[in-house]
C-alpha cells in the first residue's frame, strides 16, 4: 500500500498548490513620465475644493477630486497632499444639505445640516455685502479650491476681505487683508498643478436666471487666463486644467422642467394651458427651451393665487420671474460665453502643452438619452456598469444642490484628469476604483 | 511547445467558431484524465453522459461516483488601474453518479446518471471595481438521465437518454444607490429551474479497431418561474415599489461531438474528441420582475456564438492494476469581444490533464484526475455596462471517483 500513500501525497499536494496560487496579470510599470507629482498644488474654485450639497464639509473635503488625484499619485512619485480639512468637531464646515427622502407627492424632501458648523462670525464688507467667516486654517496646504471665487477675481487684491472661504486661508482678519488668489497659490514652490478656474464667471449667470451676476466679459477672461497660466507654469511646473461646463446642462437648470410644472398644473386644473414666464423682453408663455432653477422648486411659489385670482406662473400677469428662469435668449448667451471661455482655456494650454481634461464635453455626455441594444432607454453613460448621468439625485454624479458633485462624481472627475495628464506626459498615474467613492445618500 | 503547436493548430481553424463558457467538462474520472475525451470510447459508466451508444458495449454492470473540486482562480486588471483583483476562494463542486445495468452477454444495457454539464462559481465580492456588473454568480445545472442502450450488432450500439435538469441560480450585485450608512445597495436573485431535454449516441468498432462515437445532447432551455428576488435598498424607497419575484431562463445550449477511439496496443488507448456547442442560443439575460414600479425588466444580451473544443488523451495500462492518464484540449470561446462579463470571464483556453487508475480489488476502483485549464488573457470592454479591463482565469481541478463492478 505505499504506492497508495504517495498517491495521496500527491493529491494533498495538488489541492495545496491550487489553493494557493492567485492567478496574476502584468501590471503596467509605474512611471511619472515627464512630469514629476511630488509637490502638487490643485487650483479651482468649490469643485476644486469638494464642496457638495450646497456646502462645504468635512466628508466633501476628503473626497475633493485633487485629494483623489493626489492618492493615486502617490506610486508614480506624488507627494504628501495636505488639505484646509475642517476639523471632526466642525465637521458640518459651513452646512450642508441631506438628502431625507421622499415626500408623498414623490418629491425629495431635503433638508439642512448645521449641527457642527465652522462659522466663526460676519464682516460687513459693506457695498459687497455681509461676508460668513469660518475657522482658521493655518497648516501646509496643497487644495486652494476657494468655492465663489471667479477667474476674474483672481488678481483682485481686497479679494480675501470678501470670501470667506479665501479668508479662511489667509493669515489676516477681513478688512486687512491684500494678498491677491494668484499671488496666495503660486507662494510656496510646486512641481504640478491642476487648474479649474472660470466656472463661476457663468454659472452666477445662469444660476440667478441671467439677472443676479454678470457674466465675465471675453477679452478679460482671456487676459487673466493668460497670466493665470503663465503665473502657474513659470518655475517649469507641468499640470492640467479643464474646460468649462455648459452651465445649462447641470442638474440645476434640467430637473424642474416646464414641461412637469404644467403636468402638475394641469392635474390640479385641466383648464391650465400653459407656463408664463418673465423674461427682459416682457411675459410670455414659457416653452421647454426655457430652463427652470432648482432653487425654484423650494420656493412654493407654483400655483399661489395673488390677489387677482391670478396664479403663479400660470397667468401672464403673474409669471415665474426673472430669477428663476434662464429664458432661451440667456441660455444662447451663457453658451457663448462658455464656449469663448473654453476656446481660450484649450488654446492657451495647447501653446504650454498642458494636459487639457474637457469637462465640457465630458458633462454634456451625462445629459445625452440613448436607447441600448436591447431596446433599454437610458441618459448618460455607462463607466464600470455604473450608469453616470446628469439626472438630479439618481444620476450619480451630482451632489443635491445640482450643481457640485457626489464623492463618486468626483472621483470620475478625478479619473478623467489622470487620464488627461497620462496622456500629456506619458505617466502612469493609476485611475481611481469609483467602486470606493458613494452617490447622493438615500435615508 | 506544446502549446506552441496547439496555437498553429488553432489559427488553422475557421476564425468563426469561437467553447467554453458556463459549460463543466467534468463527467467522468477516467475520461477527466484524458482531457475530457469519452465520445469514440468505453471506459466506464461515464458514457451514459458522453455517448449513451457506448453504454451497450460495456462489459460490466457497473456504479460510478465521482467529485471535481473545482478551483476557478480569475483575475482582474480594470482599464487605467495598477490593481490586479482576485476572485473569492471558492470551491465549486461538480459531481458525476452514474449506474449501469443489463442482463449478462445481454444485447442492451439500462443506465441512470446524474452530472453536472453546466454550472459557475464565482464570487469577485462587494468592493471590486465591477461590482455594479457582478458581485457573485452560483449557478447550478443538474442533469439527471435515464438511458437505454441497444448493441444492433456487436459492433455498433446506439443509445439514448431522456434528460431533466434541475437548475439553481444565485446572482448578486452592487446596484448604485448609497445606502444611509455609505454602502451600496444590492440585488439577489436566487431561485430553481427545470429544463428537458435528451441526450443520443452511436458507437461503432470499424473493422480496422478503430471506435467511433458521435452523439448529440439537445439543447435544454432552463425555465426560473417564481425565483425570490431580494432588493436590499434603502428604507426611503417604498418596499411596495420594489419586486419580490423574478422569472427568467437560460438556454443551456446542445453539443455534437465526434469522437475516436484508437488502440495502438492492448495495453494502450488514444482517444481523440471534437465537439461543437451550439452556444449561440444564448442570446440575452432577460429578468422579467412582478413589480416594475422602481426596477425595469432586464435584459443583457449575450450574443454568443457557438464553441468548440478538440481534445487529445492517453491511457496506459501500466500494470495489471495501474492504468496512468494524460490529456491535452483546447477549447475556443463562444463569448464575443463586447460580451465578456464578470460571470463568465472566457476566451479560449488550453487544457492539461494527468490521471490514473488503480484496481483496489476486482470490483473496486479508484480514479484520480487532475485538469488544468489556462483561459487566455482578454482585455474587453463590455459594450453594455462598459466595464473595461483584463481577464484572466485558470482553473485547477483535482478530482475523484471510485467504481463497483458487478
Amino acid at each position: 500500500m505505499k504506492k497508495y500513500n504517495n498517491l495521496k501525497l500527491v493529491l494533498a499536494g495538488l489541492i495545496l498548490i491550487t489553493a494557493a496560487c492567485k492567478t496574476e496579470i502584468d501590471v503596467p510599470a509605474a512611471s511619472k513620465g515627464s512630469a514629476d507629482f511630488s509637490k502638487y498644488i490643485a487650483v479651482g474654485n468649490s469643485l476644486t475644493a469638494g464642496y457638495a450639497d450646497n456646502g462645504l464639509y468635512l466628508e466633501g473635503q476628503l473626497n475633493s477630486y485633487p485629494s483623489i488625484i493626489a492618492k493615486q499619485m502617490k506610486s508614480v512619485g506624488g507627494g504628501d497632499f495636505k488639505q484646509p480639512l475642517f476639523t471632526e468637531a466642525q465637521s458640518d464646515g459651513s452646512g450642508y444639505l441631506k438628502f431625507a427622502g421622499f415626500n408623498a407627492d414623490g418629491t425629495p424632501n431635503i433638508v439642512p445640516v448645521k449641527d457642527k458648523l465652522a462659522v466663526r462670525g460676519e464682516y460687513d464688507a459693506g457695498a459687497f455685502g455681509k461676508v460668513t467667516l469660518y475657522t482658521k486654517f493655518a497648516g501646509d496646504n496643497n487644495n486652494f479650491g476657494v468655492p465663489g471665487i471667479k477667474l476674474q477675481q483672481i488678481t483682485f487684491a481686497p479679494y480675501g476681505n470678501l470670501n470667506g472661504y479665501f479668508e479662511r486661508l489667509l493669515p489676516g482678519n477681513a478688512g486687512t487683508n491684500n494678498t491677491t488668489y494668484l499671488d496666495f497659490v503660486t507662494a510656496k514652490p510646486f512641481t504640478f498643478f491642476t487648474s479649474w478656474l472660470g466656472n463661476n464667471d457663468a454659472l452666477g449667470y445662469a444660476t440667478s436666471g441671467g439677472v443676479g451676476d454678470v457674466l465675465t466679459p471675453k477679452d478679460q477672461f482671456l487676459g487673466l487666463y493668460n497670466a493665470l497660466i503663465a503665473k502657474l507654469t513659470a518655475n517649469g511646473a507641468k499640470g492640467a486644467i479643464a474646460t468649462i461646463p455648459d452651465v445649462s446642462s447641470i442638474p440645476f437648470l434640467t430637473t424642474v422642467t416646464v414641461k412637469a410644472l404644467l403636468d402638475g398644473a394641469k392635474k390640479l386644473n385641466p383648464a391650465f394651458q400653459a407656463v408664463y414666464i418673465q423674461t427682459a423682453a416682457g411675459n410670455r408663455i414659457a416653452t421647454d427651451e426655457d430652463l427652470i432653477t432648482l432653487s425654484f422648486n423650494s420656493t412654493g411659489l407654483f400655483g399661489k393665487p395673488n390677489g387677482s385670482m391670478q396664479y403663479y406662473g400660470l397667468h401672464p400677469s403673474n409669471p415665474i420671474q426673472s430669477q428663476y428662469v434662464l429664458d432661451k435668449t440667456e441660455v444662447a448667451t451663457a453658451r457663448d460665453y462658455v464656449n469663448s471661455y473654453n476656446a481660450t482655456i484649450k488654446s492657451i494650454a495647447t501653446a504650454k502643452k498642458l494636459a487639457i481634461f474637457d469637462a465640457y464635453s465630458f458633462l454634456n455626455t451625462l445629459n445625452v438619452k440613448h436607447v441600448s441594444e436591447n431596446g433599454q432607454p437610458y441618459t448618460g453613460v455607462f463607466i464600470n456598469g455604473i450608469n453616470v448621468s446628469s439626472s438630479f439625485i439618481t444620476g450619480n454624479a451630482f451632489s443635491l444642490d445640482g450643481v457640485h458633485l457626489t464623492p463618486k462624481g468626483y472621483a470620475i472627475v478625478a479619473n478623467e484628469f489622470i487620464k488627461a495628464i497620462n496622456a500629456q506626459y506619458g505617466s502612469t498615474i493609476p485611475q481611481a476604483n469609483l467602486s470606493d467613492y458613494r452617490s447622493v445618500k438615500f435615508p | 511547445m506544446i502549446r506552441k503547436i496547439l496555437l498553429g493548430a488553432c489559427l488553422a481553424m475557421p476564425a468563426t467558431i469561437l467553447a467554453q463558457g458556463f459549460q463543466v467538462n467534468l463527467q467522468g474520472q477516467k475520461q477527466i484524465g484524458m482531457a475530457g475525451t469519452g465520445v469514440g470510447t468505453v471506459m466506464d459508466g461515464a458514457s451514459i453522459f458522453f455517448n449513451p451508444g457506448a453504454v451497450s458495449m460495456l462489459k460490466e454492470n457497473q456504479v460510478n461516483l465521482g467529485v471535481s473540486p473545482l478551483f476557478f482562480k480569475s483575475a482582474f486588471l480594470q482599464s487605467g488601474s495598477s490593481t490586479v483583483e482576485n476572485n473569492k476562494d471558492e470551491i465549486a463542486p461538480p459531481f458525476e453518479a452514474y449506474a449501469v445495468w443489463g442482463p449478462k452477454s445481454g444485447r442492451y444495457k439500462l443506465g441512470i446518471g446524474a452530472y453536472t454539464p453546466f454550472g459557475g462559481l464565482v464570487n469577485w465580492g462587494d468592493e471590486w471595481s465591477g461590482k455594479y456588473s457582478l458581485i457573485s454568480l452560483s449557478l447550478k445545472a443538474i442533469y439527471i438521465q435515464p438511458t437505454v442502450s441497444v448493441k444492433i450488432t456487436d459492433n455498433i450500439g446506439l443509445g439514448a437518454g431522456f434528460v431533466y435538469n434541475h437548475g439553481e441560480v444565485n446572482l448578486q450585485k452592487a446596484v448604485a444607490i448609497t445606502q444611509g450608512n455609505g454602502q451600496d445597495s444590492r440585488a439577489t436573485l436566487k431561485g430553481t429551474g427545470e429544463g428537458y431535454g435528451w441526450n443520443a449516441g452511436i458507437y461503432f468498432k470499424t473493422l480496422s479497431g478503430v471506435s467511433i462515437g458521435v452523439t448529440h445532447r439537445s439543447k435544454v432551455v432552463t425555465k426560473l418561474n417564481d425565483g425570490d428576488a431580494i432588493f436590499d435598498f434603502p428604507a426611503s424607497i417604498p418596499a411596495a415599489s420594489l419586486p419580490t419575484k423574478f422569472t427568467s431562463q437560460l438556454p443551456l445550449p446542445a453539443t455534437t461531438s465526434l469522437g475516436f477511439g484508437f488502440y495502438p496496443s492492448a495495453k494502450t488507448t488514444i482517444a481523440f474528441d471534437a465537439s461543437w456547442v451550439h452556444w449561440s442560443v444564448y442570446k440575452e439575460l432577460a429578468f422579467d420582475y412582478n413589480v416594475n414600479t422602481t426596477v425595469p425588466d432586464t435584459k443583457s444580451p449575450r450574443n454568443y456564438g457557438d464553441g468548440a473544443s478538440l481534445k487529445l488523451g492517453i491511457n496506459q495500462q501500466q500494470t495489471e492494476k495501474l492504468a496512468l492518464r494524460a490529456g491535452i484540449g483546447y477549447a475556443f470561446t463562444p463569448v464575443k469581444d463586447g460580451y465578456v462579463t464578470p460571470e463568465a470571464p472566457d476566451a479560449n483556453r488550453f487544457i492539461l490533464s494527468a490521471g490514473l487508475g488503480y484496481d483496489i480489488s476486482k470490483k473496486f476502483v479508484i480514479d484520480l484526475s487532475f485538469l488544468y485549464e489556462a483561459v487566455k488573457e482578454r482585455e474587453q470592454t463590455n459594450l453594455e455596462s462598459n466595464l473595461s479591463g483584463t481577464f484572466k482565469t485558470h482553473v485547477y481541478i483535482p478530482g475523484i471517483g471510485v467504481s463497483y463492478k458487478f
